[in-house]
């Protein structure tokens, strides 16, 4: 027998409708007055932290502290679990510096 | 190999839409179940064998292109031959092609590799497996696509950088996206941690020297259905070899090698004679009848076939300024006027199955039509 015994699918026919559709604005974007919340909603991972010295608190966002070069404490702002690593740490600044579309315009002829 | 006219099944279009195959038409049918290609066990196994011999010969060139650095022949840039041949010391992992193979009058002969960017694999794959199963069930296909992808993927699986495995294609193609997201569902069957991104909102951070996705996190290994000639051109080409995290880029870049058309003279020149190529040279010395084709190309465009010196048939396009390679004339097989080639894919580093296309001349270009096929 040269086939495959069976075959199942567990993405592919839920996915090809995102290509090259026009995104659906939702009301924040369109500017329909949706309303928009400091605090995250109930998927967000809390996690248990001290906070002030006040005892256990649950936090979706934890205070992110480090020490400088000379020893100094820095507040460095809030880290969720909720994100990737690496939107968690790192400065303004460098992730500032991430640039996009530089790949796949020789799709259209450019390159 | 013989071809049978066929009633499609009712309603086919809802059918195969409903597999997730989105694009089966065009202006005509690009899935076509009018028709199917049935085959004897023995032609089979001749293709089968024939993908098996042709994959070794092939990895064959490439070390022969690295050892004696024809790059030049190629035309690949020299800034990117350090990366060519460091993901080919450290056996990058490679998931798979489609060999294009005429096979006429009991003679099986390569037209070309699809090393890098082959498409066709989810109507090879899917479609045509379903449509086994509502035509005749009990009848065997040369298909075990699925399986083994499933089965590579997971075989992959230690090999790759510890962290997600990015997916990405072009956002202007539903047929991309499709191939591209086959591919993403077999890798998460395997077990993989997956994550899309377009081609286009890949960003780059020089502070760090790494590719990111949109969520600037962070991209170690990615499968790309975007050529490597074309990741070269853009922008961010040489980004590549300046990426502190040493992405891992599958297909990986030696398959840059395999994928130029120049692979052909230089495997003629490798295997001389040999009755599963047709010679092949750089220049049209010595050729009364060939086809003529770009090293770079896609889609069947830029080629021209030239009989006893006149032109044949020819497709217009934009590939060309690099060269061209020059093949003897080897026709695909008339069935009433349809010329069927024949895709075998290679999963892993076996042969794995393999789907129609069919077009009404002798170039099988983008708007051939793809064919089932069964074995009797």
């Amino acid at each position: 027998m040269k086939k495959s015994k069976k075959i199942k699918l567990v993405l592919i026919t839920a996915a090809l409708a995102s290509c090259n559709q026009k995104k659906v604005p939702t009301d924040w974007e369109n500017g329909n007055g949706g309303k928009t919340y400091l605090r995250s909603d109930s998927t967000a991972p809390y996690s248990r932290s001290h906070f002030h010295g006040a005892g256990l608190w649950f936090y979706a966002f934890r205070p992110l502290y480090s020490y400088n070069s000379n020893g100094a404490f820095v507040r460095n702002g809030f880290s969720s679990n909720a994100i990737p690593t690496s939107s968690n740490f790192g400065t303004n600044y460098s992730k500032g510096k991430a640039v996009r579309g530089g790949f796949g315009r020789s799709s259209k002829g450019g390159g | 190999m013989k071809r049978h006219h066929i009633t499609p099944r009712n309603n086919w279009q809802k059918v195969v839409e409903n597999l997730g195959f989105g694009f089966h038409s065009t202006d005509v049918p690009y899935w076509d179940e009018s028709a199917y290609y049935s085959f004897r066990t023995d032609e089979i196994d001749a293709i089968e064998k024939a993908t098996t011999t042709l994959y070794e010969m092939s990895i064959a060139a490439v070390q022969h292109v690295i050892d004696y650095k024809k790059y030049d022949l190629l035309k690949i840039p020299n800034w990117i031959t350090p990366h060519i041949e460091n993901s080919w010391n450290k056996d990058d992992p490679a998931v798979y092609g489609r060999m294009d193979l005429c096979y006429k009058n009991g003679e099986i002969k390569l037209l070309e590799f699809n090393a890098d960017t082959p498409t066709s694999l989810f109507e090879a794959a899917i479609v045509q497996w379903f449509w086994l199963n509502d035509f005749d069930k009990t009848k065997d296909q040369f298909n075990s696509l699925h399986e083994k992808l499933i089965a590579y993927w997971k075989y992959l699986l230690p090999y790759l950088n510890n962290s997600k495995l990015h997916f990405t294609c072009i956002n202007e193609s539903l047929e991309d996206l499709t191939n591209t997201e086959y591919l993403r569902d077999c890798a998460i069957q395997a077990g993989h941690t997956t994550k899309f991104t377009f081609m286009n909102t890949i960003g780059w951070a020089d502070s760090t020297k790494k590719f990111v996705d949109e969520d600037d996190e962070a991209i170690t290994n990615i499968f790309k259905l975007y050529p490597w000639e074309w990741l070269l051109q853009d922008e961010f080409g040489k980004n590549i070899i300046a990426d502190t995290l040493q992405t891992k880029w599958i297909e990986p870049s030696w398959k840059m090698i395999l994928s130029n058309k120049g692979i052909l003279p230089i495997l003629w020149q490798l295997y001389p004679k040999h009755p599963l190529l047709l010679k092949a040279e750089f220049s049209n010395d010595g050729f009364n009848s060939y086809a003529k084709k770009p090293i770079l190309s896609r889609e069947g465009a830029n080629i021209e076939l030239i009989e006893q010196k006149n032109s044949l048939e020819k497709t217009d396009g934009d590939y060309g300024s690099e060269g061209f390679i020059y093949q003897e004339l080897f026709t695909l097989p008339n069935h009433n006027g349809n010329y069927p080639v024949i895709g075998s894919w290679i999963v892993g580093q076996e042969p794995a199955g393999m789907g129609i296309r069919e077009g009404n001349g002798l170039i099988t270009n983008n708007t051939s039509r793809f064919i089932p096929h069964l074995i009797e």
